[in-house]
């Protein structure tokens, strides 16, 4: 990896957003710091935005006034034929995708209203840790923390150690998500410093895992194994985004099962049902979401692969609500 | 005029269009009458990027035994790519890790090293953005308009469009006659995401009650009063054909998707923030959904969606089509004779033209308000989605 945020002790790196009180990305209410770049192509990602490891131009049209009003962007400094408009009643500016990648942040903070904008911003260790520690009361009551995700919060491991070092030196919990597809050396750099692991197992067949994923699940298997068995007071929780048709088979829950149950840190294992929450982000970055025609999972074959989970783990079948609740997110 | 031109090369972008194989027949004929070899790229970019991905190879010589047998009924010879960018090829890196990576310049280096003098190519509109920039680079390059919607604007008609048109109106008419039958109301969804031409065009061949096109914000309670007109004279049935990006007067989108206020924070941590459904997008699908149930909560018959969609893009292409093929191939032949480089082959009737691809790109052909179609329309007594 080139990115400058994995030099040794990087203190600095590219983060797409800070999220505040949320409530499933590990225990308690959490600040959840999403970090950019992912290492996997995951056809139904609902964060797209998270994907590419440098900062990028985003448009939202609802927030143009037009070029009638405006047109600033249709004018030096934008590049030449980024934006555009079309004849017809409709003067909204509309974006060339391929010749928009030359727009830098000085150039796109010039639209007045924000339609277009950056996603990605270079931060500091520090600025980061100061932004999540403002609701350290609500994590010692509530038992949270600060969560790192992305995209893959382990593609920067100097600077995802860094933050959840800091984090622990000020008493904050530690979470991380990831999907496990880095090298081990970058997994076993920021481990020592995680109190949760959740982690991704997306499909059981190496084959289909890189048709749906962009790559095999070889090294993510080796590395989850290697961290169950590296790191034993880590809290580990598994997980599956539900993708009807492609991964909400009984088999490849139990295959899961199989793979976490002979681990005694791995303390549960959670659905996450496919949902199009955030598809229309790929309209913002120009970009086609493949899997227009999915439609999310029925309760029904939720509950019953859930049910395969419950009996794994000595569960009954109380509490379905907070389960359900469990499977809100992907 | 040039006589430099000794070797090109041919690819397609992506999707299949009828007519496909007319164009490349009619280049590597061109080509051959001047004493040119031809090559074709297989699969987009990838068979030059990536020569030894299939067991054919990346490369096909166009020779004339090859070109004589070319079906020009058939279509995809050379395949297509969905990922027709070179500025960003998907790869794995040495490190296991997904990452796109920028190949334009070895792309260029290696046309230099295959000895290609020129390259065509048969792209659609994002397609001839992504050629304008390998122009810039340096590679010389004629491109072939290819737009089964028909909305790129330097050119009156792109080919595929003519075989599609026959095709979606055979579907209306086969629609007529079941929602006759069935006295009920059919809403066909065609293409046409962001202009109407295949909609307006086909719904005036089948004289549509109603065509409702992205270029005419629609007013539903119009066209539902059209219905109930029609139906007071003893006609139960209806045929409403609707472009994909049809949209509804009073809505600034295209489709029916209400963008977020704040979209980014709404959508990564979807659980933690409320109700965010109003981010889905719209599957193909949703225009023709979304009128037949509006309409049927105001008329009293009951009414019911088919989508047409990608259907018309395959099948042989039209004696239209057919020869619009040969004519593009033999027309970027003609470019390169010309010594043209960095543009698009246009037809402009009666004449074949070459457009620069800089006044090319950033271009939709939309229906003009005072379009001859939409005169005919009207006085056809088709509802176009609000009074004109």
């Amino acid at each position: 990896m080139k990115n400058q945020s994995n030099k040794p002790s990087a203190r600095t790196g590219m983060v797409l957003n800070i999220q505040r009180y949320c409530i499933h990305d590990g225990p308690g209410i959490r600040t959840t710091t999403f970090l950019k770049g992912c290492s996997c192509r995951c056809k139904w990602c609902s964060n797209p935005e998270s994907i590419r490891p440098t900062p990028e131009v985003a448009y939202d049209v609802s927030n143009c006034t037009g070029a009638k009003e405006c047109g600033l962007c249709l004018k030096p400094p934008f590049p030449e034929g980024a934006f555009y408009v079309v004849d017809g009643p409709d003067d909204k500016i509309r974006v060339n995708w391929d010749l928009a990648t030359d727009c830098d942040e000085a150039t796109v903070s010039l639209c007045p209203t924000a339609a277009l904008y950056m996603f990605g911003e270079e931060m500091t260790v520090e600025e980061v840790v100061d932004e999540v520690e403002r609701d350290a009361s609500f994590y010692r009551s509530s038992g949270g923390g600060m969560t790192l995700s992305g995209g893959e919060c382990l593609l920067q491991p100097d600077f995802a150690a860094a933050l959840l070092e800091e984090a622990h030196n000020r008493g904050i919990n530690t979470a991380i998500e990831t999907a496990g597809n880095v090298p081990w050396s970058f997994m076993k750099k920021v481990l020592p410093h995680v109190d949760t692991m959740q982690h991704d197992h997306k499909l059981t067949n190496p084959e289909r895992h890189k048709k749906w994923t962009g790559v095999d699940n070889k090294r993510i298997l080796e590395n989850f194994k290697k961290a169950y068995e590296t790191f034993p007071d880590i809290s580990f929780i598994a997980r599956t985004p539900l993708i009807p048709g492609v991964n909400d088979d009984e088999q490849h829950i139990r295959a899961v099962l199989e793979f976490i149950r002979p681990h005694k840190n791995v303390i549960d294992y959670e659905l996450l049902p496919y949902h199009r929450f955030g598809t229309s982000k790929y309209g913002f970055l120009g970009k086609i979401y493949e899997l227009s025609d999915f439609t999310t999972p029925s309760d029904e074959s939720v509950q019953r692969l859930q049910d395969i989970i419950d009996e794994a783990f000595g569960r009954g079948k109380e509490a379905p609500d907070a389960e359900k609740e469990k499977g809100d997110k992907l | 005029m040039s006589t430099k031109t000794r070797r090109i090369a041919i690819n397609v972008g992506a999707g299949y269009f009828p007519g496909l194989n007319a164009v490349v027949k009619g280049a590597a004929l061109a080509a051959g009458n001047l004493g040119w070899e031809v090559v074709g790229i297989r699969d987009g970019f990838r068979g030059l990027l990536q020569r030894d991905y299939s067991t054919d190879g990346g490369l096909v010589e166009l020779s004339p035994r090859i070109i004589e047998n070319l079906d020009p009924a058939g279509g995809g010879f050379l395949g297509q790519a969905a990922r027709v960018d070179p500025f960003h090829v998907r790869k794995v890196n040495e490190d296991g890790m997904v990452e796109e990576v920028d190949l334009s310049d070895d792309l260029v280096s290696m046309a230099e090293d295959e000895m290609f003098d020129a390259l065509i190519s048969v792209v659609g509109g994002r397609g001839l953005s992504i050629l304008y920039k390998l122009h810039r680079k340096g590679l010389r390059t004629v491109c072939i308009p290819l737009s089964i919607e028909n909305d790129i604007a330097a050119t009156m008609v792109s080919f595929g469009f003519n075989s599609a048109l026959s095709f979606t109106i055979e579907m209306l008419d086969r629609t007529r006659q079941a929602a006759q039958s069935a006295r009920r109301i059919g809403v066909v969804e065609v293409l046409g995401d962001q202009s109407g031409w295949l909609a307006l065009q086909a719904g005036i061949a089948v004289v549509a009650d109603a065509i409702l096109i992205p270029e005419i914000p629609c007013d539903l309670h119009t066209v539902a009063a059209k219905l109930k007109e029609r139906m007071y004279l003893g006609r139960p049935y209806g045929l409403v054909v609707v472009a994909e990006g049809a949209r509804l007067a009073g809505k600034p989108q295209g489709r029916t998707d209400k963008p977020s206020a704040n979209p980014l924070k709404d959508s990564l941590s979807p659980g933690a923030t409320g109700d965010s459904g109003e981010h889905i997008i719209q599957r193909s699908g949703q225009a023709a959904k979304t009128v037949a149930r509006e309409l049927q909560l105001m008329l009293p018959e009951e009414t019911y969606p088919i989508v047409l969609g990608p259907l018309v893009c395959g099948g042989p292409p039209t004696a239209v089509d057919r020869q619009l093929g040969l004519a593009y191939g033999a027309g970027a032949v003609e470019a390169l004779n010309a010594g043209e480089n960095g543009v698009m082959v246009a037809f402009q009737p009666p004449d074949i033209k070459f457009v620069p691809l800089a006044e090319a790109i950033n271009k939709v052909r939309t229906v003009p308000a005072d379009s001859e179609f939409m005169q005919i329309a009207k006085s056809l007594g088709i509802c176009l989605g609000r009074e004109l």
